[in-house]
């Protein structure tokens, strides 16, 4: 019994990295970009979470209001700038530039808010469950935040294949060239995809901030590379891969924890290692073709 | 102050473009005009400047020197999506549709981006294009499975769906066998009749001196030779950059460009 309480609490967090995962790969899969600083940008989200809580009052839960069209706008700005002058020299570049930003982000924050642990304050429904059987309980919030996700990427996937400008971000992610040649302004639609890139990472750094304590450099720590074991375990260019990544990443972590309290992280990176070693194209992948 | 724009009736008008990657010359120098609705051919031997002539105009290069006019207005600075909306539509020697996409959305994209229409209109559209260029029955699959003729009569089709006042073809017959030469051809016309200036740029020059009234023969980012297509394949200087490699490749000999 505890091994399914495993797998069902594995399933819950499964869902918050796919939350974290899905910018991280649309920004890949449009642009190239491979975001160093996504970790950070959902750092970021947390404490502007908690700003706006001090300074509006508005409850934590609520508070992705006001964070999640703030990132958004700012994903799209920093698109158009500083990225796309880093992309117009080379993709390589984007990876330095994606790095100094995640430093100067920690920095910044620890700098502002010092290095102490926060948390984004629910009140009781950080302890509030439900049971099923006499073993598994399931948190309201670990269930919000999947059901959350999943909405998320429902609603993403469907943007992409039946909106106008998913559409364009489709066809600038197969061929730029071919995209402009049918007259696509392809700055316009990279700034577009780093927009929604940004607020599922703000929506995402939220979560984590009410599911638990944050600090300025917990985004490299642990945030980035859950993300990129998301998608990798995934497959690039799936949103439903990118879900069964994170939700196989976390029932991974929560067997190995089941062994081991502090095996939890070793067992994650070890099936991401088994993963990459025996479908390096991720489970939902594509095969390379080329 | 001269008239850079050119006379009303000039769509196109190329003053003194140059470029070169390296040493190598793809435009020299160069300035070319063209008429509204136009039908224009250019042929020339392998590294002549020809589909860079196209990325040229159609705005993936910038020229080192020189300036480009379209409809009456300066366009040099644009980018090449900026380009296709005024109304410039191009395709690829080698077809580049978005291959996940079905041959449908691909021209909607097209329609959309390119002419601005939106919903019912653009479907419509879509699919009148469609319906010209013969592929009604492949709209649903998706472009990736589509073989080299579908492929090429894509490629025109979402050229044609961006609603272009000038059409920039590149080797569309390249490749093709004779009959589907013909039909590819065929359609031409009847985007030519509808009023678009074209320049064609082709390998297979038979196809090209049936249908053009106008060639031009492009050697080193140079016109050598500009006019009537007989007269210009008979001239000496376009007869000597010719000689042995194009003139057998037209006959459908081994050793067609590609590149």
């Amino acid at each position: 019994m505890v091994w399914v309480s495993a797998i069902v609490q594995g399933i819950l967090v499964g869902g918050l990295f796919a939350l974290f995962a899905c910018g991280l790969s649309l920004m890949f899969g449009v642009m190239n970009v491979i975001n160093l600083a996504h970790g950070d940008l959902a750092v970021i989200a947390a404490y502007l979470a908690l700003g706006a809580v001090t300074v509006t009052h508005v409850p934590a839960i609520w508070s992705f209001v006001i964070v999640v069209p703030i990132f958004a706008g700012g994903g799209y700005l920093l698109q158009r700038t500083l990225l796309q002058a880093a992309l117009n020299r080379s993709v390589l570049t984007t990876l330095l530039v994606t790095f100094g930003l995640s430093v100067v982000i920690e920095n910044g924050l620890q700098q502002f808010f010092s290095a102490n642990s926060r948390a984004l304050n629910i009140g009781n429904l950080i302890t509030e469950s439900f049971s099923i059987g006499s073993q598994i309980t399931i948190a309201y919030l670990d269930l919000g935040i999947l059901v959350v996700a999943v909405v998320v990427l429902l609603g993403l996937q469907f943007f992409l294949s039946s909106s106008r400008h998913g559409r364009l971000i489709r066809a600038v992610a197969d061929d730029r060239e071919a995209a402009q040649i049918a007259g696509v302004s392809y700055r316009h639609v990279f700034g577009i995809a780093a927009a929604i890139a940004f607020g599922t990472v703000a929506l995402a750094g939220i979560a984590f901030g009410m599911y638990q304590q944050f600090d300025p450099t917990i985004g490299t720590d642990q945030l980035l590379l859950f993300a990129f074991e998301a998608v990798v375990v995934g497959g690039l260019g799936s949103l439903w891969g990118t879900l069964a990544g994170g939700v196989l990443l976390g029932v991974a972590q929560q067997l190995g924890a089941v062994y081991n309290a502090a095996d939890q992280m070793l067992a994650g990176q070890l099936f991401f290692l088994l993963v990459l070693l025996i479908r390096p194209s991720g489970i939902f992948g594509r095969k390379e073709t080329a | 102050m001269p008239d850079l724009s050119g006379t009303p009736a000039t769509l196109l008008k190329l003053d003194g473009i140059s470029k070169s990657f390296g040493r190598v010359a793809v435009a020299d120098n160069l300035s070319l005009e063209l008429a509204a609705g136009e039908m224009l051919g250019i042929v020339g031997p392998n590294g002549a400047g020809k589909s860079s002539l196209f990325g040229l105009i159609a705005g993936d290069l910038s020229p080192s020197a020189g300036q480009i006019f379209f409809d009456g207005s300066p366009v040099t600075k644009l980018d090449a999506g900026a380009r296709c909306r005024l109304g410039i539509g191009r395709t690829f020697q080698v077809p580049k549709p978005f291959g996940a996409m079905t041959v449908f959305e691909n021209v909607l994209v097209a329609v959309q981006q390119g002419s601005g229409l939106r919903r019912r209109a653009s479907y419509a559209a879509a699919g009148a294009v469609l319906e010209l260029a013969g592929l009604t029955l492949d709209a649903n699959r998706p472009a990736e499975r589509l073989g080299l003729l579908s492929r090429k009569r894509l490629e025109l089709a979402r050229a044609l769906a961006t609603g272009p006042k000038l059409l920039l073809l590149d080797e569309v017959a390249g490749g093709l066998t004779d009959p589907e030469v013909t039909e590819l051809v065929g359609i031409v016309r009847q985007i030519k009749e509808r009023g678009t200036a074209v320049i064609w740029i082709e390998h297979v020059v038979h196809a090209l001196t049936a249908t053009v009234h106008r060639l031009i023969c492009l050697a080193s980012g140079s016109v050598i030779g500009d006019g009537d297509p007989a007269q210009v394949l008979a001239m000496p200087a376009v007869r000597e950059v010719f000689l042995g490699t194009e003139i057998s490749a037209s006959l459908g000999a081994p050793g067609q460009e590609n590149g």
